[in-house]
């Protein structure tokens, strides 16, 4: 290796993995643009999952269509993983996908952090063996919940492993082009003097509670974008009385980003898929 | 006594005993206005005095080698001369440009600190192309060189900035009087990112291996006039078996990075993340590493960012 082999023409445009809507498309400006680590952070029930496997197939997508015509792969450590939403999704992109999709998707279940650590250098074949272009991680937080206990001293270590284990994923994405996304859970906010804003909004909110993606400080700086998801419940006053319901509306918003300015959209969860809503 | 050796003239050689110069190494440091003070002789003549000397401690130092000539030094006066006059790359950010006093300056190390998406990457990308706005408009008229460690740039963000840029000397023009217009090269905005000379790099070996090489690239290069490292210890936060070896590494980066600036007259921008440090009974903000990146000698600011966020708010 010769540092001039380091420098590198500046390419026109990123290549960028579709969401397989027009709306969520566009607030990404194309999708999720491939080497760099885009985080999505949401609550439980929101649609952090269907997303992840929305992308899953999308990856095998036609590039005209804007996929990455290759495989994929989805470390999960929640266990157990949505089979059969899965399979049910992928019905949906037959007539772009002729073969069995699900034959080109990679699941590989993650125990502990040390696990993800042991796989990472193995993915260099398996990936290029392979021809993936997308690895999934759903979700980083469950591996770290219970593994550190709360002494300054194991917070360190787990920051240490927070850097190698992105070093060495934003390598390989850049290596091979790949995009990665990974899904993050969030925490309550207790007291409102000493919250850190991070990005675009100084106060996340879901379901009527304060909230922030978990891991703290040491994981923000480990991403390039991050997203997050929420989730609003609006009252629906029916006619003629006093009789209401309650819609849930959930939303996705950039919280930073290198290219993406603050903005945010509406969006559904349905049978073929999550998909945006105009307004 | 080495002056009565000059081949200068007998009165001047008086005078210059008389005043107190009698070695070459006094006259080395002084400038010529000042001399000429001191022996009440016109400056061209004080100037012909220090040439000879200079010449003649020149070929001592190649006879002698114990020669006790203070090279490159220069006097204070000098250095703020030249620090008024020199032409700084704005931040487009008139704020900023003012607490910076004008833009960051050439010769320096400027570090820039921020929590995870405050702005530190558009920064970074914002002098990238800044330092390229030709002189006619106030700029440098340089190229750029920018060090990826994070994978954070994102061409399609370069370019709407070149396209701001743009717009701006369009807008600067149109503002002169029709005799005085700048010529009308009209850059475009991809010409800006041919400037831009890009690395990118996925580990520490990569960074230091890239640090040591940017002397000869810039020598080849010398239209460069910003180095950008974004993020500079990214790569240096993970466990590491020999902590010294990393604070080893990082001083001497940065030592590097100081002698570049000095030797190339180039501005040199880290990017730098931030962590919480426990102190005194709370959690506060600091630069990451930062104590082991502190540059002992030499000019640089610290600009923390999260003070910036609280002023631009």
């Amino acid at each position: 290796m010769k540092p001039e082999d380091l420098l590198h023409p500046l390419p026109t445009e990123t290549p960028k993995l579709t969401l397989n809507c027009p709306l969520l498309d566009r607030l990404l400006r194309g999708g999720i643009p491939c080497g760099t680590i885009t985080e999505i952070a949401a609550e439980s029930g929101i649609g952090k999952t269907q997303i992840s496997l929305q992308l899953l197939l999308a990856a095998q997508l036609p590039t005209s269509c804007g996929g990455l015509s290759a495989s994929s792969l989805c470390l999960h450590s929640e266990f157990p993983f949505p089979f059969r939403r899965l399979h049910q999704l992928s019905l949906f992109y037959q007539s772009h996908i002729p073969n069995n999709a699900l034959d080109r998707i990679f699941i590989q279940p993650l125990h502990s952090p040390d696990h993800l650590l042991d796989l990472l250098p193995r993915l260099d074949s398996i990936v290029s063996q392979l021809n993936i272009r997308l690895i999934v991680i759903d979700s980083i937080a469950a591996l770290f919940r219970s593994e550190f206990d709360n002494t300054p001293l194991e917070l360190k270590r787990r920051s240490s492993m927070f850097f190698k284990i992105a070093s060495k994923l934003k390598s390989q994405a850049q290596k091979f082009g790949l995009a990665v996304v990974v899904t993050n859970q969030v925490m309550d906010v207790i007291e409102s003097s000493g919250n850190l804003r991070i990005g675009n909004s100084g106060v996340l909110c879901s379901s009527g509670r304060r909230v922030c993606p978990a891991l703290g400080l040491s994981w923000a700086n480990c991403v390039n974008i991050r997203l997050f998801l929420w989730r609003e419940e609006e009252r629906v006053d029916e006619e003629g009385g006093d009789i209401r319901s309650m819609l849930t509306k959930r939303f996705i918003r950039v919280v930073f980003a290198p290219h993406l300015p603050d903005c945010s959209c509406e969006f559904v969860i349905k049978r073929e898929g999550v998909f945006g809503v105009d307004r | 006594m080495e002056v009565s050796s000059l081949p200068i003239s007998a009165s001047q050689r008086g005078k210059l005993i008389s005043a107190g110069y009698t070695s070459l190494s006094s006259l080395s440091s002084i400038s010529p206005s000042h001399l000429a003070q001191d022996l009440k002789i016109s400056e061209n003549e004080a100037l012909e005095i220090l040439k000879v000397a200079s010449r003649r401690s020149g070929l001592d130092r190649i006879d002698n080698g114990a020669c006790a000539i203070v090279n490159g030094a220069q006097t204070a006066w000098d250095m703020l001369h030249e620090e008024e006059s020199s032409v700084r790359i704005t931040t487009s950010c008139s704020d900023l440009d003012d607490i910076l006093g004008g833009g960051i300056n050439c010769k320096e190390v400027t570090e820039v600190g921020g929590v995870p998406g405050i702005g530190k990457t558009q920064l970074g990308i914002q002098l990238a192309i800044n330092v390229q706005i030709p002189a006619d408009y106030g700029g440098l008229e340089g190229k750029a060189v920018y060090i990826d460690t994070e994978g954070s740039f994102m061409v399609e963000r370069a370019l709407q900035i070149a396209e701001a840029c743009v717009e701006d000397m369009q807008e600067y023009n149109s503002f002169l009087r029709k005799d005085v217009r700048a010529c009308q090269i009209r850059k475009e905005p991809k010409d800006f990112l041919d400037n831009i000379f890009y690395f990118r790099i996925c580990s520490y070996t990569e960074q230091i291996a890239v640090v040591n090489y940017l002397e000869k690239f810039i020598s080849e290069h010398k239209d460069v006039k910003v180095v950008v490292i974004d993020s500079i210890t990214f790569h240096f936060r993970q466990d590491f078996e020999d902590m010294a070896l990393r604070t080893r590494l990082l001083g001497g980066m940065a030592l590097k990075l100081m002698k570049l600036a000095k030797k190339f007259n180039l501005a040199v921008v880290l990017l730098n993340q931030v962590t919480t440090k426990y102190s005194q009974g709370s959690f506060q903000l600091t630069l990451a590493l930062g104590n082991l990146l502190q540059l002992r000698s030499g000019m640089m600011f610290f600009i923390c960012l999260y003070l910036l966020w609280l002023f631009l708010k």
